[in-house]
């Protein structure tokens, strides 16, 4: 029992860290899996109310060592750490909470030496408007990884509106949480491209400026705050933000609208209403050079139905490492371009970071696409490991 | 003989506290066996000490403890009870067995860690919430002890940083050796509930249902307990995946 614990502990003294990713479980069956691998298979895993119980004391710390390699024989070495945020403690009323946690993950990178942090998930979204409130930073540099999760947003609409043989030139495109980093990120790379956009967030002063510098580039913008005041159904939809209901969709989009879920967590899903909708998650990619877990969380780290799947907003703080272009590439809110993204693509694609194979909460999409899409050879297609949409990574 | 209830203590007092006091009986118990234990400890670890200087370190930090022991005590007879402990219940003993494997071993380091970073997290951190629910000066007295104890841990972490620092591997191995032993022990001691029969110490049933009356519950001191611990392994240098993976092991 000893032994593999001691090991970690040596190598914890001796590595160099190129990046570390913060994240958090995105529900309990994810939190207890991690800690049925932490027990190890010769104990009982603990109960569902012990594990309740305990995560939320759980200081932020590092879970494991995850070592990647890049098609271009490149090789970073980092670490995940975990800022333990409670699965049902997501809401507004734990922010102040959910960014002393996320604080204190970022201290945790600092003091363990990461050239480069991202800020996983949820974490991005607590962080994008208070990168103020991280620690001091030394020689860490902190990036929220939306660049990269625009960039994995807009390839995934491409390529689903190419399936299924749509012209987005002659489509109305719905953005949904169009003014975080996120979505005016994919607003300023798809809007160009579309017949018409329909932007829709909270803060309609937000929205107004967001639809100016569209309209500036002849783009025909209709904003609002509620879905239902929208003149037009939408056939292409992005959430960049979850949204409390599928149901919330319905009678705004066309019925077989192609449609994102890149928020977090990820809770869209055809039902019965959307049967003729085609859903896939959104800001995925696939790393191709390998990505090994020390301790093994493969499979439970990343809850995906391919393997080496992980976030787009991850994959930038690797991308960046194997590059070694250790700069705080996303930052703040709201200044995510295409030539950004383009340069953050461009990147990833060299060390064989592409976009995943696409895929929604009944599992993966046979798209028949995969083998060619990005120009490569995507072997991963046909494994099917697991279906789910829980994944810190 | 001292009178049961102290007459300086407020009337309102004693009567606000008179539905609960079983329960604060049971909590004073279990806090007045852990000093007493933590006094007999440094006794014990001023007799394997070379130096004049720590010897006498040793048996102040004994005094002190001594002094919290009365403390709790004192506060029992302020609410009408009498507190008793017991460090030959089943869960102290070992506890005490395990300091007691490093005296023989004349382990100056060791006693450190079992003492000051596993002993005193769980005191520090079941003090401090006690401290903020207990009314009156029964709070009060938790929540000082609580301080001074972390006075404690702060002395005791310079001299195991500077061993850490001489041989990282050698001092982490026995950090988790004495995991193993010691915080087994007290995991079991903090589970939410008692499975493997009365802890020797409450007076009566179990008080660890009745904690919800008084405004606490076992899961809390027991998760304040680990998170402290994780801490101050984390203040060490212990990398945080080893530990949480030390914590993520213990029984419930």
């Amino acid at each position: 029992m000893g032994g593999p614990v001691a090991g970690v502990a040596t190598r914890a003294r001796t590595s160099v860290v190129d990046f570390a990713l913060i994240g958090h479980q995105e529900s309990w069956r994810a939190a207890a899996d991690v800690i049925a691998v932490l027990r190890g298979p010769e104990r009982i895993p603990l109960p569902d109310d012990e594990i309740k119980d305990i995560l939320p004391w759980i200081p932020p710390r590092a879970v494991c060592h995850v070592d990647i390699g890049s098609i271009i024989g490149a090789k970073a070495r980092g670490l995940y750490i975990d800022s333990f945020i409670p699965p049902d403690r997501l809401e507004a009323a734990y922010v102040h909470e959910n960014i002393a946690r996320v604080r204190k993950a970022a201290a945790c990178a600092i003091k363990a030496g990461a050239k480069i942090v991202s800020l996983g998930g949820f974490s991005s979204i607590l962080i994008e408007g208070n990168f103020d409130q991280l620690p001091k930073k030394n020689d860490t540099v902190f990036t929220t990884g939306n660049t990269l999760t625009v960039a994995f947003i807009v390839q995934g609409i491409q390529k689903m509106c190419a399936l299924e043989g749509r012209n987005l030139q002659r489509s109305t495109l719905l953005i949904v949480g169009a003014t975080g980093d996120v979505g005016s990120g994919c607003a300023r790379c798809l809007a160009p491209l579309a017949r018409r956009v329909l932007l829709s967030a909270r803060n309609v002063e937000r929205l107004r400026r967001l639809a100016a510098e569209l309209e500036a580039d002849g783009v025909q913008v209709e904003i609002a705050t509620d879905l239902e005041r929208f003149s037009v159904e939408a056939d292409v939809v992005i959430c960049a933000a979850s949204l409390a209901s599928s149901s919330l969709l319905l009678g705004r989009i066309a019925p077989d609208a192609i449609v994102c879920d890149a928020g977090y967590p990820k809770n869209l899903s055809p039902t019965a209403e959307m049967l003729d909708a085609k859903v896939f998650f959104g800001g995925l990619g696939q790393i191709t050079g390998g990505m090994k877990f020390t301790p093994d969380f493969h499979g439970v780290l990343n809850r995906h139905p391919f393997p080496d799947v992980v976030h787009g907003c991850l994959l930038e703080g690797m991308a960046l490492a194997l590059e070694q272009r250790l700069e705080a590439f996303s930052q703040g809110r709201g200044f995510i371009t295409q030539d950004r993204v383009v340069e953050m693509e461009t990147i990833a694609a060299r060390h064989g970071i592409y976009l995943a194979p696409l895929y929604n909460a009944d599992g993966p999409l046979g798209d028949g696409l995969d083998a060619s899409w990005n120009g490569r050879q995507d072997e991963s297609v046909g494994e099917r490991p697991s279906q789910t949409v829980e994944s810190s990574f | 003989m001292e009178p049961l209830i102290d007459v300086k203590a407020s009337l309102t007092e004693c009567a606000s506290l008179s539905a609960s006091a079983p329960i604060w009986q049971d909590i004073l118990a279990q806090a007045m066996t852990g000093e007493v234990l933590a006094a007999m400890n440094y006794a014990s670890l001023s007799e394997i000490c070379d130096d004049p200087a720590e010897v006498a370190d040793a048996l102040e930090h004994a005094e002190g403890e001594r002094g919290h022991a009365a403390s709790f005590a004192a506060e029992g007879r302020k609410i009408g009870v009498d507190v008793a402990n017991n460090v030959d219940a089943k869960h102290w003993k070992r506890l005490r067995e395990a300091f007691l494997r490093c005296i023989a071993e004349r382990d100056f380091i060791g006693c450190l860690i079992v003492q000051e970073i596993m002993l005193e997290s769980f005191a520090v951190a079941s003090y401090s919430r006690v401290g903020r629910v207990a009314p009156g000066s029964l709070g009060e007295t938790f929540a000082r002890i609580a301080a001074e104890e972390e006075d404690h841990v702060d002395h005791a972490m310079s001299i195991l940083r500077a061993e850490r620092a001489r041989d990282a591997q050698r001092f982490d191995d026995k950090v988790y050796r004495l995991h193993l032993e010691v915080m087994t022990t007290l995991a079991q001691m903090l589970a939410k509930e008692c499975k493997d029969g009365h802890c020797e110490v409450c007076h009566a049933s179990c008080v660890k249902p009745s904690l919800f009356d008084v405004r606490l519950s076992a899961a809390e001191l027991r998760g304040a307990s680990l998170q402290q611990y994780l801490k101050t392994l984390d203040m060490l240098g212990i990398p945080g995946e080893v530990t949480l993976t030390w914590v993520a092991q213990l029984p419930v």
